[in-house]
């Protein structure tokens, strides 16, 4: 009977062991972008009901003619194809491809606005005799639990679209934080921002979009085509839709 | 005496299996998949033609093409958007331009195609599970590299691009690109492609990280008589370092300026 049971217990175990190899395997080899609450890897879209915006807190020194100024300039920025830049850059029409490394984030978009490159591997931000501005500003992130905090600075607020959701716009002395988190067991990127600028906010101005995972099998697209030297384009931006149409 | 073998065989029989679990998973006999590390930012570097289109081109062995293409004229660039209207740009990448000639290398617009060669800037690399992602400096279209297994689409469903369809694999250390679905043009050393070229690209980082040889591989037999093939280095730019922002503006007229090549140094 003692041999009996250990002719069954012992091929028993060695089945148990490959399984547990087979398993130990399999988690060697690379899993889909998004089965880790810690990688935000994968190609994003805002839909139409992706947006929280709550109107901005305005302080009194911002005034109408500064507003219409702004208007004005990024009206010229969209008119020119200039890079659009942060955070015009987040609410792109086509999916964004947001791919995590081990010590970088790029952000990449079918439009014209930069990628976005986001540093794991720098814990203060660069030095502001050494940075040039840009229009997506110098980003450094880490991780709070599953939340990666994305903090930055330094965008330059005479180049491209400046206009922040809900009113308001970026100078170069803005502050920006964006929270991402992953829902629906990595469907949806959570992206809750906080805009602290004192010459344009009265307090810290907080929206969140929500963008959806596109298909696994998603392919990139050439970007949208822009041409500043289109004349009927120029036409239809600049003039009113009447007297664009004749 | 029975039990004590069994054991024992048992015993050793889990020891390989456990030690199995932390081997690599890998087919026999297939090359390892290592995944080298090309993560950051990268700077070509050109040991030869400094200053000189021309002088980068000339240092690419010439390509052998077929009969039937060698009678077909080299491609010539295309004007994008821009002041130019789309017309031929007078800049011929296959064509030597003596010194004093003036010539246009864009229209004045800012939306470039990019390509799969890096230019001048740094380009930046990052690595997910299922993808790598090449970007340039600016808004050009970048490099997706999926990695997912996913096959190339059939070309006839294909609207060919500045960066083509490629999927990659790691192999030997190196990251395989097998790119196709190209825009027609030239290639460096005179050779041509046209959206069924085949492109083999390795890109191996050297012992310390810090150099990055990108082998280039151009193969269609209707071209080709034997695969194109040449390599350009780049180095990588080091820790602390972040990418920068090739400013642009279309509606400043200086951006479409005649390039005259100087006079160079004997």
């Amino acid at each position: 009977m003692e041999v009996r049971w250990k002719h069954v217990a012992l091929p028993l175990a060695m089945g148990v062991l490959f399984g547990v190899v087979v398993a130990a395997q399999r988690a060697g080899t690379p899993q889909p972008s998004g089965s880790n609450a810690r990688d935000i890897s994968g190609f994003w879209e805002l839909s139409l009901d992706g947006k929280n915006v709550p109107p901005a807190s305005l302080t009194p020194g911002v005034t109408k003619a500064m507003l219409d100024a702004h208007a004005k300039h990024d009206a010229h920025a969209i008119l020119w194809c200039n890079w659009l830049g942060v955070p015009a850059a987040m609410d792109s029409p086509r999916p964004i491809d947001i791919r995590q490394g081990a010590r970088e984030i790029i952000m990449s978009f079918e439009f014209n606005a930069t990628p976005r490159h986001i540093y794991l591997n720098r814990s203060t931000h660069a030095s502001k005799d050494e940075y040039d501005p840009t229009t997506s500003g110098d980003s450094i992130a880490h991780w709070d639990g599953d939340t990666l905090v994305v903090d930055t600075i330094y965008m330059d607020g005479d180049k491209g679209v400046t206009a922040i959701p809900g009113g308001g716009f970026r100078t170069s002395d803005s502050h920006w934080v964006e929270r991402y988190r992953l829902l629906n067991n990595g469907a949806v990127l959570s992206v809750v921002s906080t805009w602290e600028d004192a010459k344009v906010f009265r307090r810290p101005h907080t929206y969140e979009f929500r963008y959806l995972r596109a298909p696994k099998f998603y392919e990139a697209r050439q970007p949208l085509a822009c041409d500043p030297f289109d004349e009927g384009r120029a036409k239809f931006l600049s003039q009113p839709p009447a007297a664009a149409a004749r | 005496m029975k039990i004590y073998t069994t054991t024992v065989v048992a015993g050793v029989g889990v020891l390989l299996l456990v030690g199995a679990a932390f081997l690599p998973a890998q087919q026999p006999g297939a090359a390892s998949t290592a995944k080298p590390d090309l993560e950051g930012g990268w700077v070509r570097i050109d040991f030869t033609g400094s200053g000189n289109y021309n002088g980068l081109n000339d240092s690419v062995a010439p390509a052998v093409l077929t009969p039937e293409a060698a009678k077909t004229p080299a491609p010539t660039r295309q004007g994008g958007p821009g002041r130019a209207g789309g017309r031929p740009l007078s800049f011929d990448e296959n064509r030597q331009h003596t010194t004093g000639e003036a010539y246009i290398v864009t229209g004045g617009g800012c939306s470039l195609p990019g390509g799969v060669e890096p230019n001048s800037s740094a380009f930046h690399v990052v690595q997910s599970n299922d993808e790598v992602l090449i970007v340039r400096e600016g808004p050009v279209m970048p490099r997706t590299i999926y990695m997912d297994g996913r096959p190339h689409p059939p070309l006839g469903r294909w609207e060919p691009t500045a960066t083509g369809h490629s999927v990659g694999r790691y192999e030997s250390g190196a990251l395989v690109i097998e790119t196709v679905g190209l825009t027609a043009g030239g290639v460096p050393g005179g050779g041509r492609r046209t959206p069924e070229t085949k492109l083999i690209e390795r890109y191996t980082p050297s012992a310390d990280g810090k150099r990055l040889t990108m082998q280039y591989t151009w193969d269609d037999p209707k071209i080709y008589q034997k695969p194109h093939t040449y390599q350009l280095m780049a180095e990588r730019v080091q820790g602390g370092g972040w990418a920068f922002e090739d400013w642009c503006d279309s509606s400043d007229p200086t951006q479409q300026q005649s390039i005259v090549p100087p006079k160079q140094l004997p």
